[in-house]
C-alpha cells in the first residue's frame, strides 16, 4: 500500500475523496434530493398528501402570490428569525465565553444551562404561557401579551432564544475550545486585554464558530413551528403564523398539501439564497490556520 | 475541583465576578425547571390557574405519577427503542458525516465538484420537512424501510446538512501542514484521516453527537410517519398518549419528561468531557 | 485497501438492520391460526382501555375471526400516512367531521348500507352523517357509534344553590349574565379562547339555531351568502364578551376548563368533551348541559350534536362480514353502554340506555331529534375560520369579519364549488 501510495499519490488522494463524496452524495440524493422533487411534482396538482389528485399547472403559484396570508407569515417569519438570530447570538457568545473561564461549579453550570435545549415542546409551551399568562401581567399590571395582536410577537422570540441558546452556546464553547492557548499567551505578552484581546484575536479565530452558528440559528428561527403551536397557534387574530406553521397546519392537517408545497418550495429557494450570501459574506472575513 | 482535569490550571484564580453572574442567570433555568418538577409531582386535581397555586409544592412527593408514566409509555421498551435509533443515528453521523466533511473541506477551494456539493448538501437544511413527509412515507415502504432501520436512515440524511457545517468549519481550524506531514511519511489520505484528522476533530465529534443525538431524541414527527401505529413506540411517540384531543394531562406528561431527560444530560455531561480532553490532548501534539 | 471503508461501513449498516429487524414484529398479513384478521384502528385514545377489554372478549368468544384493535396517539396522521403506503386497514374508527370529509371524498371507504347494524342507527344521526361530506352521498359511508353535544356546560351545584334558573332565550341568558355579575361572586363565563378552536364551540351552538341547516351548501351553489345570515351570531358571541374575565384572548381551553372546574366561573360554553378535562381538576363536579337559548323560539332549540365515532369500512377490505360481524359485537347494548357510561357520550343507536346525567338537561332534544351537526365540520380547516372569529371578537368589526369569511370561502371551497357545480349538473 505504501508502494501504491508513493507510486501515484495525487490521483489516489482524488480517487479516495471521490469514493468518499460519491456514496454520501447518492445516500442524500435518495432520501432528500428525491423526495423534494417528488413534494415539488404535488406543488402543481391539487393533492391532499394521500388520495386521488388533479394537476393544476400554475394555480398554486399564482394563487400563493395573491394570497395575503402567505404574505403575513413571510413578515412574520422573517421578523422573528432576524431578533431571535441576533439577540440568540450575542448571549450565547457571552454565555459560552463565561462557560469557558475560569469559574466554579463548571460542568454543573454547563449542565444546566443545556437543560432547556431538553425540554420538550410540551413543557416549554406550558411553562412559558404560565409566565406570560399569569407572571408578567402581574409583575407590570399590564395585559398578557400573548393577547396582542401587537406584542406576540415578542413572547415568540423570548421563547426561541431561550431554547436556542443552549445549542449555540455549545458550538461556541467548542469554537473557543479550539483557539490555541499559545494564542492568548501570544497576545497577553503583547499587552492586550479584555476587549481588545477579544476583539482583535478571540473573535477573529472563532468566526467560523460565527458563520455556522449565525447560519444555524437563522435556519431554525426560519423554520419556528413547536413554539407557535405550543404558545399561540398563530393567534391572537393570525397575527403570529409562521411560514412553516401555514405549511404544516394547511398542508397536511388542512388538505391543501399542493399548494402548501408550492409555498415550501419558493420559501426553500428563498432561504437557500439568502443562507448562500451568508455564508460567503461570513466566511469571506474567517482566516485558514 | 482539585480532581480535575485541568492540571496546572486548577491553581488559577477562580473568576467569582463570573460565577456569581452565572449563578444570577440560572434563575432563568431553574424557574421553568422547577415549575416542571412541582408539576410532575402534583395530582390533576392540585392545578389551578393562579400564581401561588402553580408555584406551590405539592402536597405530597408521591412518586405516583413517574410510576403511571413509566407503565403508560411502557417506558423500558420505548426507552430502549430510543436509545438504538439515536445511538445507531449518532454513530454512523459523526462517522459518515465526519469523513465527508473532510473529502468536501479539503478541496471545496480547489475542485468545483467538491465545493457545489457541499452548497447542495447544505441548502438541504432549508427543506421543510412538510414537504418532504408524505414522499418519503411512500419511499420508505416502497423500500421497506418504514420501521426503525428506515428512521435511522433518514437521520443519516436529515442531520448531514447541520453536522457538514459544523465539521467543515472546524476543519479549517486544523492546519493542513499536519496532514502533509503524514503524507510525506507515506501514509495514504485514509489513513492519515483515521490517524490524524480524526482525533484531532474530537471536540466536534462531541459536538456533533450532543446536537445529533439530542434532536433524534427529543423527535416525534419522523417515527410517527414512518413507523408510527405499527405498535413500536420511541419515548416522544409514547408520551403523545398524555394529550388526547380534549384534555391534557400535564401531570403525567411532565414527569414522563423528567425521566426521558436525565439520560440525555448524562450524556450531555460526558460529552462536555471529551471537549474539554480532546482539546487538551491536541494541545500537546 | 480503497474498498475498506464501504465494506465497513455497509457491515456496520447490515449490523445494524439486523439488530432492529429483529425487534419489529412480523408482518401480520396470513395468520398462522387460519383466523381472518379484521384490524380496526381507532382515533379515540381516551377509550383504548375499553375497547381492549372489548376485543380480548371478542377474541375469546370468536375462534374464527381475530380482532386487532388499536388506538394509537395522533391516529388521523396514521390513518393518512397508511393511506399513502396504500395499506388500509379493515376499519377505521372516527368522526362524522372534516377528514372523515376529505377521506370520503378520496374514495377510501366503503358503502355500509348492508351493514345490519345500521338499521339500528337513529334516523337523526344518519341525517347528521349525511351533512358532513362536500355533496350528498347515495349510501352509507360509515355505521355511527356514539356521539357528543354541545351548548353550555354550567354548574349545577351553584346553579341550585343560587336558585338560578335555565335561561330559555338569548334575553334570559343575559339577564342572568347581570344578575351573576351583580352578586359579585362568580363569572358568567370563564372562555379560553387563546386556543381558537375553543371560539368555534360556542360560535356553533348559537349559530345553529340562526340559520339554515344546509347553509353552507347553499352557498356552494352560489345561492346564498354567510353575510345574510352571521351578522346576529357574531353580535351574540360579541356580546358573551361583556360577561367573561378580563382577556379572554389570553387564556387557554386549560385556563377556562381549570377555572370552571374551581368554580371561578358558572357556565362554559363548550361541549361534553371538554367534561374529562374538567373533572380531572375537580372530580365531584356536577357538570351540565342546556341548549344554548340563542333561538327566537324556545321550543326551537337545537342542540349541537356531532358523531364523535363511527365505523368506516376501507374500499379495499376482503372479508366484510367478518367486519360486520365486529361491528355488531361492539355496537351490542352492553358494550355501548359501557362506552358512554366510561365516556360521557351519547348512542347513535336505537335502545333503552341508559344515558349519562350529564346530559339530562338536553334529553328532550335527544329524545326528538332535534340535533344538528357541528357547522365547524363544513368548514375548510384551511381556512381558520376559528382565528377569523377571533380577529372579529378582538377588533369588534363584523362587516370586515362578514366579507373576509364570503371572499375565503370561495377561495378556499374552490375544490369542493367545482365538485358541487358537477354534482349539480348530474342532477
Amino acid at each position: 500500500m505504501a508502494n501504491l501510495a508513493k507510486a501515484k499519490v495525487g490521483s489516489d488522494r482524488n480517487r479516495t475523496f471521490l469514493l468518499i463524496l460519491i456514496p454520501v452524495l447518492i445516500l442524500f440524493v435518495a432520501f432528500n434530493t428525491f423526495p423534494l422533487l417528488t413534494g415539488v411534482f404535488y406543488s402543481f396538482t391539487d393533492s391532499k398528501g394521500y388520495g386521488a389528485f388533479n394537476m393544476v399547472g400554475l394555480q398554486n403559484y399564482i394563487d400563493l402570490f395573491g394570497d395575503a396570508r402567505v404574505g403575513n407569515s413571510y413578515l412574520f417569519t422573517f421578523k422573528v428569525a432576524v431578533v431571535s438570530t441576533l439577540i440568540t447570538n450575542v448571549i450565547s457568545l457571552v454565555l459560552a465565553m463565561g462557560l469557558n473561564s475560569k469559574i466554579k461549579f463548571k460542568s454543573a453550570f454547563r449542565a444546566l444551562y443545556f437543560v432547556p435545549q431538553i425540554l420538550g415542546a410540551l413543557v416549554v409551551g406550558y411553562v412559558f404561557s404560565y409566565f406570560f399568562t399569569y407572571i408578567v401581567p402581574a409583575l407590570t399590571g399590564t395585559g398578557s401579551i400573548l393577547a396582542s395582536t401587537e406584542w406576540a410577537w415578542v413572547a415568540i422570540v423570548v421563547v426561541c432564544c431561550w431554547q436556542s441558546i443552549a445549542q449555540t452556546t455549545i458550538i461556541y464553547i467548542t469554537g473557543l475550545q479550539s483557539v490555541p492557548e499559545d494564542v492568548y499567551e501570544a497576545g497577553n505578552l503583547d499587552g492586550a486585554t479584555g476587549w481588545n484581546l477579544f476583539r482583535y484575536i478571540t473573535f477573529p479565530l472563532i468566526m467560523p464558530s460565527v458563520t455556522t452558528n449565525m447560519v444555524l440559528v437563522m435556519k431554525n428561527m426560519l423554520m419556528v413551528f413547536d413554539q407557535i403551536v405550543a404558545m399561540t397557534s398563530g393567534g391572537p387574530a393570525q397575527s403570529t403564523e409562521s411560514i412553516s406553521y401555514l405549511i404544516y397546519n394547511n398542508g397536511l392537517s388542512g388538505g391543501q398539501f399542493g399548494f402548501q408545497c408550492a409555498n415550501a418550495v419558493i420559501f426553500f429557494i428563498l432561504i437557500a439564497v439568502i443562507s448562500v450570501a451568508q455564508t460567503k459574506f461570513l466566511n469571506s472575513r474567517e482566516e485558514q490556520l | 475541583m482539585a480532581k480535575d482535569a485541568f492540571g496546572a490550571k486548577v491553581k488559577e484564580k477562580v473568576n467569582w465576578p463570573v460565577t456569581i453572574l452565572l449563578l444570577i442567570g440560572l434563575i432563568t433555568i431553574i424557574f421553568p425547571l422547577y415549575m416542571a418538577v412541582v408539576i410532575a409531582f402534583k395530582d390533576p386535581s392540585e392545578m389551578t390557574n393562579d400564581i401561588a397555586g402553580i408555584l406551590s409544592l405539592p402536597s405530597s412527593w408521591s412518586l405516583d405519577n413517574f410510576i403511571e408514566a413509566i407503565q403508560v409509555t411502557d417506558f423500558f421498551n420505548s426507552f430502549l427503542n430510543s436509545l438504538i435509533i439515536t445511538v445507531v443515528a449518532v454513530v454512523i453521523s459523526v462517522l459518515v458525516h465526519s469523513i465527508a466533511a473532510y473529502a468536501i473541506g479539503r478541496n471545496m477551494d480547489s475542485k468545483k465538484l467538491f465545493k457545489w456539493s457541499y452548497y447542495f448538501i447544505v441548502a438541504g437544511m432549508y427543506v421543510p420537512f412538510a414537504i418532504l413527509m408524505m414522499p418519503l412515507v411512500k419511499q420508505t415502504a416502497i423500500l421497506h424501510l418504514d420501521n426503525m432501520v428506515g428512521v435511522m436512515i433518514l437521520y443519516v440524511v436529515f442531520y448531514m446538512p447541520m453536522n457538514m457545517m459544523l465539521y467543515t468549519g472546524y476543519l479549517r481550524n486544523i492546519p493542513i501542514a499536519l496532514e502533509e506531514a503524514a503524507r510525506v511519511d507515506g501514509a495514504s489520505t485514509w489513513t492519515t484521516y483515521w490517524k490524524v484528522i480524526f482525533p484531532l476533530m474530537k471536540p466536534m465529534h462531541a459536538t456533533v453527537a450532543v446536537l445529533t443525538g439530542l434532536a433524534v431524541w427529543n423527535d416525534v414527527m419522523t417515527p410517527l410517519v414512518i413507523m408510527g401505529g405499527q405498535g413500536v413506540n420511541t419515548l416522544p411517540l409514547a408520551q403523545m398518549s398524555f394529550q388526547t384531543a380534549f384534555s391534557t394531562n400535564y401531570n403525567l406528561a411532565f414527569a414522563s419528561y423528567l425521566l426521558a431527560m436525565l439520560p440525555m444530560i448524562i450524556f450531555y455531561v460526558f460529552a462536555q468531557k471529551q471537549i474539554i480532553n480532546g482539546v487538551t490532548n491536541g494541545a500537546v501534539k | 485497501m480503497l474498498n475498506k471503508p464501504i465494506s465497513r461501513r455497509s457491515l456496520l449498516g447490515l449490523g445494524a438492520a439486523a439488530a432492529a429487524s429483529t425487534m419489529l414484529p412480523g408482518c401480520s398479513d396470513g395468520r398462522s391460526d387460519g383466523k381472518t384478521e379484521v384490524e380496526v384502528v381507532c382515533y379515540k385514545q381516551e377509550a383504548v382501555s375499553i375497547f381492549e377489554k372489548l376485543a380480548e372478549e371478542f377474541n375469546a368468544t370468536h375462534d374464527d375471526i381475530y380482532l386487532n384493535f388499536t388506538c394509537p396517539a395522533d391516529a388521523v396522521t396514521i390513518m393518512k400516512t397508511r393511506f399513502v403506503r396504500e395499506d388500509y386497514p379493515d376499519v377505521i374508527g372516527i368522526g362524522a367531521d372534516g377528514d372523515y370529509a376529505s377521506f370520503t371524498d378520496s374514495e377510501i371507504f366503503a358503502d355500509v348500507s348492508d351493514c345490519p347494524t345500521m338499521d339500528e342507527v337513529q334516523d337523526a344521526y344518519k341525517e347528521i352523517q349525511k351533512s358532513v361530506t362536500y355533496v350528498p352521498l347515495d349510501g352509507y359511508y360509515a355505521v355511527p357509534y356514539v356521539a357528543n353535544a354541545a351548548g353550555m356546560l354550567y354548574n349545577v351545584d351553584m346553579f341550585n344553590e343560587h336558585g338560578w334558573d335555565i335561561p330559555q332565550t338569548w334575553d334570559e341568558l343575559i339577564d342572568l349574565c347581570k344578575q351573576i355579575q351583580s352578586e359579585g361572586e362568580v363569572l358568567p363565563f370563564y372562555l379560553g379562547y387563546l386556543d381558537t378552536w375553543t371560539i368555534l364551540s360556542p360560535w356553533n351552538s348559537i349559530t345553529t339555531n340562526l340559520v339554515p341547516s344546509d347553509l353552507a351548501r347553499q352557498v356552494n351553489a352560489g345561492e346564498a351568502k354567510f353575510a345574510d345570515y352571521y351578522r346576529r351570531p357574531a353580535e351574540m358571541m360579541l356580546e358573551m364578551l361583556d360577561y367573561a374575565e378580563e382577556g379572554p384572548f389570553a387564556y387557554s381551553y386549560n385556563d377556562a376548563c381549570t377555572a370552571f372546574a374551581r368554580g371561578q366561573a358558572a357556565m362554559y360554553p363548550c361541549g361534553s368533551f371538554a367534561v374529562p378535562q374538567i373533572k380531572s381538576v375537580n372530580p365531584d363536579m356536577n357538570v351540565g348541559l342546556f341548549p344554548m337559548p340563542s333561538a327566537d323560539n324556545p321550543d326551537d332549540r337545537i342542540v349541537v350534536s356531532g358523531i364523535d365515532l363511527q365505523w368506516c369500512v376501507s374500499k379495499t377490505c376482503d372479508h366484510i362480514d367478518a367486519v360486520y360481524e365486529v361491528i355488531k359485537f361492539l355496537s351490542e347494548p352492553e358494550n355501548v353502554q359501557t362506552y358512554i357510561d366510561d365516556q360521557n357520550a351519547i348512542p347513535c343507536l336505537d335502545g333503552n340506555f341508559d344515558i349519562p346525567e350529564l346530559f339530562d338537561g338536553v334529553q328532550e332534544n335527544l329524545d326528538n331529534g332535534k340535533l344538528l351537526d357541528y357547522l365547524d365540520h363544513t368548514y375548510p380547516s384551511a381556512m381558520a375560520c376559528d382565528a377569523q372569529l377571533q380577529t372579529m371578537l378582538l377588533s369588534g368589526d363584523i362587516d370586515a369579519f362578514l366579507s373576509k369569511w364570503d371572499t375565503d370561502w370561495q377561495r378556499y371551497n374552490r375544490s369542493v364549488i367545482r365538485k358541487v357545480e358537477a354534482y349539480e349538473e348530474q342532477q
